[in-house]
């Protein structure tokens, strides 16, 4: 567990590039209904390769930005069909993996996913896949540039358990990747000893802590 | 002597509920954790217990070093004497 205070304040925004401006628009102002909240349009400096430039950006809820940058005369980086306009896969790349970087927005609940998913539906980007998680229930689709978009709920509140075990996760990961040939059993034996000798103090910590106010 | 443990949340309780049914487990605990212990091996049933793939699958928090995971999948969680 950190020391620092923690000053962030969520997200800024996260930015993609895209080649198709236009769906992207009408991806996430026309059918999702996220506000164009900013842009910039730029000549191109700094290295001479640098083209002229459209970076505009949706809000996403909580002041939170998704943005995107529209290079003029600039053309796709790859023509592989799997991956999105950032990147492209080959066939010898799991199909696990490509799918592995996303974006999750978040909504509070039911209601709130489901007016979501009746946008998406009704749109040329139905939602792909509705999966009840761990803890949290999400929406999938990819956007029109590739990029694969979850909307997602809580199914309930974060328990102060879960960072525990969170936190022992990551140390026995640390621990784990620091050995040779790291597995999943190797992660589960570590952190069974991380269990024994932690757990029981976190809890009486806690009650202290509840005694004390 | 096998042990595993399984974070004490909502979705992990009806699998110490299964695995408390079971002769010959005990399911004790150790701070937010339930600490499930047998001679032997544990053998638990994931329809018994009721929970969803997603939940079943990252249920273990940990294995004790004398222990290991001989089954995982969706029939059913098996750990036996390392």
């Amino acid at each position: 567990m950190t020391e620092l205070d923690h000053r962030v304040k969520g997200v800024d925004h996260a930015a993609f590039p895209t080649f198709d401006p236009a769906g992207t628009v009408h991806f996430y102002r026309d059918v999702l209904g996220f506000p164009v909240v900013h842009s910039i349009c730029a000549v191109g400096w700094g290295p001479e390769d640098h083209p002229d430039f459209i970076h505009f950006f949706f809000d996403i809820g909580n002041d939170d930005r998704i943005a995107f940058f529209y290079y003029f005369g600039f053309e796709p980086v790859h023509s592989r069909e799997r991956g999105d306009a950032y990147a492209g896969f080959g066939p010898e790349v799991p199909e696990f993996f490509v799918r592995s970087r996303h974006l999750a927005i978040h909504v509070e609940n039911t209601d709130d996913l489901l007016e979501y998913r009746r946008r998406l539906d009704s749109s040329a980007w139905p939602v792909e896949m509705q999966i009840k998680h761990e803890t949290i229930e999400s929406i999938y689709t990819h956007d029109p540039n590739g990029y694969l978009i979850e909307i997602t709920m809580p199914l309930r509140p974060v328990t102060p358990q879960e960072d525990l075990d969170a936190n022992l996760t990551i140390d026995a990961l640390l621990d784990v990747v620091a050995e040779p040939d790291p597995t999943f059993g190797k992660l589960l034996a570590r952190k069974a000893e991380l269990i024994v000798d932690r757990a029981a103090a976190w809890e009486l910590a806690r009650a202290g802590q509840a005694a004390g106010r | 002597m096998t042990t595993l443990y399984v974070l004490d949340v909502p979705e992990n309780t009806p699998l110490a509920k299964v695995a408390a049914e079971v002769s010959g487990v005990t399911v004790g605990r150790i701070g937010p954790y339930f600490e499930i212990t047998a001679s032997g091996a544990i053998m638990i049933d994931r329809r018994a217990t009721g929970c969803r793939h997603a939940v079943w699958y990252s249920a273990v928090g940990g294995v004790a070093r004398d222990s290991r995971i001989i089954q995982h999948d969706k029939d059913a969680l098996r750990v036996e004497p390392a």
